[in-house]
């Protein structure tokens, strides 16, 4: 017995050790970024873990002045925020008729919304069809965008959600009378709210985090999103590698607070997404 | 039931349809007609080529080397992501505190650098994979010196590198995805094995990997379309550089439209976009098989 228990502990301590070591590997580069940072020019472009030898907060006010990394922020709120409640509407709204209805076209119009997840965006068509519609390079066309490309997941992830809620909700509610629209908004949406939360939190982090739209569609580069204007960043101020650290940690920092803050939830959605659907 | 069906207005269907035809599914067949002409920019008349661009793309040394990198990059990144995804889940999925506290910090640890943008990664490693940078210092200084590369500048390990960078990033996502699946299983089950004598081993083997299923052919899915599909980190850590050494599809398709030969890139993309459908929906399938069987 005692042997049994000594040898769990002893396990569970190589197991910790382990993963400790594993949370180095993982933290090395973040740290990397973070100290670099603070350091100045010289120190910075040694590109080693040692600690800045002051602690240059200035770097931070440096860079939100120079690389106007202040409207970049806005930016990316605004077309981040736009799509993915764009998202969440729509595609709630379709998923509870294609997950409710029991007919071929829905069937179909679930395979069909599927398949913008497996296609890569054409890209030089779509920007044609915007010069049509004259709103090539404007943050409305990004947003729309954006909602089109991820309204395929969002359908995914709804339609198993909504799956799982009993359809004798629906008639009851019929029963009492309630229309459509009342039956969705007044019962099945406020029991998606995880789903909402889910949905909106991870479109906004994959918006935040991707450069391939801004890249082809906001050529005007005062309408860049933050990680792109990293990218600009980057390109300009290469010999001063302690601001492009702080150009970087302040990207990065907006996403790792709503992860941390909404863990549950991204973990959640992940789950919902992946294992369930 | 038939009145129930009635009840549902396709309507609802309308303004998300309307959105993602507009906006995805036209582009994408203009994208595949276009993919069969000489699309060029500047050019006046556009003249249709069937299949030329597809001949040039298997034909052309540099994109045929595109498509090799994919694939090379694939494999690597959906084997390394699984795996240590896996093992990090199972070793994870017991407790190693009251109330799991210290599993759930290590768990939102290692995800954190999947909520982070590739790009910001992907500038921090390029200093990291400098030849004077932190890995070959690192590597000298537990004396793994002949380890020591460079890492983006030798074109036959590349490839490798940015793999690295990405299975750094992405393992924790997929750790998390499998922890859910290993946490969903009823623990009747292993609980009977354990009483059947079976080993942690033996458990592992006959109960847990097959109650799976469903999980890791999701996770595979969902590796191999970010190994297919992948561009941001190739695009910041070398651009497709040295060379074209590294260049993928997807940076193809971006050099090939920065040269105005829209057909050509559109070709590539249509390349893609049969390789992600041919080998993820068999996959997708035999997923929703697996999910009726359990």
């Amino acid at each position: 017995m005692n042997e049994a228990l000594l040898r769990r502990r002893a396990v569970r301590g190589v197991t910790v050790l382990f993963l400790l070591l594993v949370s180095v590997i993982v933290i090395t580069p973040l740290l990397f970024m973070v100290l670099g940072s603070f350091k100045n020019p010289l120190e910075a472009s040694s590109f080693s873990l040692s600690l800045p030898g002051h602690w240059l907060f200035r770097n931070y006010l440096d860079v939100v002045r120079e690389g106007s990394l202040g409207r970049a922020f806005v930016n990316s709120c605004l077309i981040a925020a736009a799509s993915s409640a764009l998202t969440v509407f729509f595609s709630s709204i379709a998923s509870f008729v294609v997950a409710r209805k029991r007919s071929r076209l829905a069937q179909f119009l679930y395979y069909f919304f599927f398949l913008g997840s497996l296609a890569p965006m054409q890209i030089i068509p779509t920007i044609q069809i915007l010069k049509v519609a004259h709103i090539y390079g404007s943050f409305a066309s990004v947003i729309l965008i954006y909602a089109a490309l991820n309204l395929s997941f969002g359908c995914f992830l709804y339609t198993g959600f909504i799956k799982s809620v009993p359809r004798a909700l629906d008639e009851a509610a019929l029963m009492e009378g309630a229309s459509l629209f009342g039956i969705f908004f007044m019962v099945i949406f406020p029991l998606l709210t995880p789903a909402n939360v889910t949905v909106s939190i991870l479109i906004f982090l994959s918006i935040w985090n991707d450069i391939n739209l801004p890249i082809y569609f906001l050529p005007d580069s005062t309408k860049w999103t933050m990680p792109l204007s990293v990218y600009g960043f980057f390109g300009r101020y290469s010999s001063s590698w302690n601001l492009v650290f702080a150009d970087l940690a302040l990207t990065a920092l907006p996403v790792v607070i709503l992860y941390l803050a909404a863990q549950k939830y991204v973990v959640s959605g992940l789950l919902v997404g992946a294992v369930k659907q | 039931m038939r009145e129930g069906n009635r009840l549902y207005s396709y309507i609802w269907v309308a303004p998300c349809l309307l959105l993602y035809v507009i906006f995805f599914a036209i582009p994408l067949f203009i994208g595949f007609y276009s993919a069969m002409t000489n699309w060029t920019m500047g050019r006046e008349v556009t003249a249709f080529v069937g299949l030329e661009n597809f001949r040039h793309i298997f034909s052309d040394p540099e994109l045929l080397n595109a498509v090799r990198n994919t694939f090379l990059y694939t494999v690597v990144v959906v084997i390394f992501k699984n795996l240590f995804g896996f093992v990090l889940a199972i070793i994870l999925s017991t407790p190693l505190s009251r109330k799991r506290r210290v599993n759930n910090l290590f768990r939102t640890l290692f995800y954190i650098p999947a909520v982070m943008s590739t790009i910001v990664l992907g500038v921090v490693f390029t200093r990291i994979l400098h030849p004077l940078g932190l890995l070959n210092a690192c590597l000298k200084s537990i004396g793994l010196g002949f380890l020591a590369q460079n890492w983006l500048i030798n074109t036959r390990v590349v490839m490798l590198s940015i793999a690295g960078v990405s299975v750094w990033q992405w393992t924790g996502y997929h750790m998390v995805i499998y922890l859910a699946g290993i946490q969903g299983i009823a623990p009747d089950y292993l609980e009977a094995a354990t009483i059947d004598g079976a080993s942690t081993l033996q458990r592992l083997r006959k109960v847990t990997i097959p109650l799976l299923a469903a999980t890791i052919n999701m996770n595979v899915i969902l590796s191999l379309i970010g190994g297919l599909r992948g561009f941001s980190e190739v695009y910041v850590l070398t651009n497709g550089g040295p060379g074209h050494a590294s260049q993928v599809l997807t940076t193809e398709v971006l050099s090939k439209f920065a040269e105005g030969r829209w057909g050509l890139g559109t070709a590539l993309n249509a390349v893609l976009f049969l390789l992600v459908a041919v080998i993820c929906i068999p996959l997708l399938r035999q997923m929703r098989r697996q999910e009726v069987e359990e």
